[in-house]
């Protein structure tokens, strides 16, 4: 999966949780400050990620990401590292 | 009645309680055209009171929290002039927490509360300024790294003194129905931090006038409220909800709220067969907060000491056991429970966590439920049994009976990690136009918990609007 598939699911889903339109979203936005996703919304998010991407997102991981960008790149380095252990196993 | 094309109205909101109620608020006072069906013949859900004798009893909530500055009640009063009209009280101690060795305060000044800790137990004081640092510090992230913590986690991070653990986590699993092991820690902490570090807060008179003055403030706004007037069905079209029906009547409009039961949200208003059949496993593995037995006490003189706080007793420290005997409540193991005395001094109000069970077992029971319960109260009024003029009690089939939440549930969904914050429980993908506020859509967090979601199921509507031609 590209990166730039990921970032437009990903935007969508922050849509989803935060009720901006997509089109309002963009890479560098941060989520706290202009998307206004506050903690319950947060989590909401990170639970939205894991569900979709079957992934397992750390909670020391949760507050390093700060804008959509970082999202995208944090669940793009989940999926790799998930890749790699399917490669080995 | 008009076409699907023009739909009658820009949101109908099935239920007002205090969630539907904020949210159809904010939506009116934007100039969306909106209808608010309850089934009741008051609004408030469990924010309401009735009136017996000459005394006036608090239905189900007794006091509210979130209205320091920035605080969510604080804002939504302020948005809607309501700060000015309704006369509130905060009283201080919010709670007391008794056990036979031990009485603690919870001021709304923290350091006032240290100061009480400082002799039982010394070590830890100041440890709970730490705690309470944590809890205030509004930084977004702070919540959000404790995700799959429990409450005891973070006390235990905290604290050492088991009594004082279970002391601080008493509150918690009253206005949560979880122990410390198996409540979410940010659940418990928002607890802490709305209900405790920020509560005590009363509207003058009881619960029902905030009710009542949202209520009154909606339909200012142009909003149409109809009570009495349960929603039968929602209207699905190919994933599009584009309405509902009443009275046998269809109501068309472009958004629907539900500020109910999800069950019968989606089960019995929705219907199974627009469901997916992944999302139907869910909800049917989703499990409901334990529910209440309330006894309301009408007295022949003014009790005055203590009126308007929580009185927490808890006879031993085991809050694990206290869970597991609560599921299976008899009126023979009554033991923990929380008082309030009306701020006149004549009514009070005790509440105990009991499971819904069926009719027959409360129709034989809850006398005895009432009998033992007051024998219980002794604990800290000794001769309370001399000066009842008027007892009646709500047992889980009653709470249900008035708010048709299911098995009569306290607090919505149980608040364990595994059911937090599931957004198919506020806007679900797969039906468009339909979203649910309320203590339902996962986060059972009380009347500021629930008023935030009015507010923010409003606020992504608004949004939605202005991006989107209507
Ligand atoms: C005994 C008890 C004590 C509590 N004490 C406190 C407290 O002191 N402080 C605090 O903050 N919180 C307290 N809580 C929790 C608090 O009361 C709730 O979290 C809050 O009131 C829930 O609000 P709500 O709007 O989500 O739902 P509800 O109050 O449950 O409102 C739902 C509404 O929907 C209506 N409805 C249901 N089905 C339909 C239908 N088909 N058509 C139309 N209408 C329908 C119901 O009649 C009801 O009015 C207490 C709860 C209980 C049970």
């Amino acid at each position: 999966m590209s990166e730039n598939t990921i970032e437009a699911e990903i935007i969508s889903i922050i849509a989803d949780v935060s009720g901006f339109d997509p089109e309002e979203i963009k890479p560098e936005s941060k989520l706290a400050d202009d998307l206004e996703i506050d903690s319950i919304k947060a989590i909401e998010i990170v639970v939205a990620l894991e569900k979709k991407y079957k992934i397992s997102v750390r909670d020391d991981d949760v507050p390093k990401i700060t804008t959509v960008h970082e999202t995208t790149e944090l669940v793009s380095r989940l999926l790799q590292q998930d890749n790699m252990i399917h490669v080995r196993s | 009645m008009s076409g699907a094309d023009h739909p009658e109205y820009d949101a109908v909101i099935i239920g007002a309680g205090i969630s539907g109620l904020v949210c159809g608020n904010y939506l009116a006072k934007a100039g969306m055209k909106v209808l608010i069906a309850e089934q009741h013949h008051k609004p408030g859900g469990y924010c309401t009171s009735f009136t017996r004798r000459g005394f006036t009893f608090d239905a189900a909530a007794h006091s509210f929290g979130g209205y320091r500055e920035n605080g969510i009640l604080r804002k939504v009063f302020q948005d809607f002039s309501l700060d000015k009209n309704i006369p509130i009280t905060r009283y201080d101690p919010s709670d007391i927490l008794l056990t036979p060795e031990y009485r603690v305060c919870l001021w709304s000044d923290p350091e006032k509360t240290i100061e009480d800790l400082r002799e039982p137990f010394p070590k830890e004081a100041d440890k709970y300024r730490e705690f309470v640092a944590f809890l205030m510090n509004p930084s977004l992230n702070s919540f959000a790294r404790i995700r799959s913590w429990t409450f005891k986690d973070l006390l235990d991070h905290y604290f050492q003194n088991e009594a004082l653990k279970s002391m601080l986590a008493f509150p918690i699993f009253g206005n949560g129905a979880l122990p410390p092991s198996r409540m979410s820690a940010f659940i418990g902490a928002k607890i802490f931090i709305e209900f405790l570090l920020d509560g005590g807060y009363y509207p003058d008179g009881g619960m029902h006038v905030m009710s009542n003055a949202l209520a009154e403030r909606f339909q200012e706004y142009g909003g149409e409220l109809l009570l009495s007037s349960p929603v039968q069905k929602i209207i699905v079209r190919n994933g599009n909800v584009s309405g509902v029906v009443i009275n046998n009547t269809l109501i068309a409009s472009r958004h629907v709220i539900s500020n109910c039961d999800a069950r019968q949200t989606f089960l019995n208003l929705v219907g199974k067969k627009h469901l997916p059949q992944e999302f139907l496993n869910k909800l049917n593995h989703m499990i409901p907060s334990l529910s209440m037995f309330v006894l309301y006490l009408g007295m022949d003189q003014a009790f005055p000491e203590n009126a308007g706080s929580n009185i927490w007793y808890l006879p031993q420290y085991d809050l694990e056991n206290m869970y597991r005997s609560a599921a299976r409540r008899s009126h023979k193991n009554i033991s923990e429970f929380m008082m309030r005395i009306s701020p006149n001094g004549k009514c009070i109000l005790a509440f105990i966590h009991a499971p819904y069970r069926n009719k027959p077992f409360w129709l034989n029971n809850r006398e005895k439920f009432i009998e033992s319960f007051i024998i219980h109260l002794t604990h800290i009024m000794p001769d309370i049994a001399q000066h009842i003029l008027y007892k009646e009690a709500a047992t889980p089939h009653t709470m249900h009976r008035y708010t048709l939440n299911y098995r009569g549930a306290a607090y919505g969904w149980e608040s364990i990690h595994s059911q937090l914050a599931d957004v198919d429980f506020r806007r679900p993908s797969f039906l468009h136009n339909l979203s649910l506020t309320g203590h339902w859509s996962t986060q059972g967090l009380g009347i500021p918990g629930v008023a935030y979601l009015g507010y923010d199921t409003a606020s992504t509507l608004l949004k939605r609007r202005k991006t989107l031609p209507s």
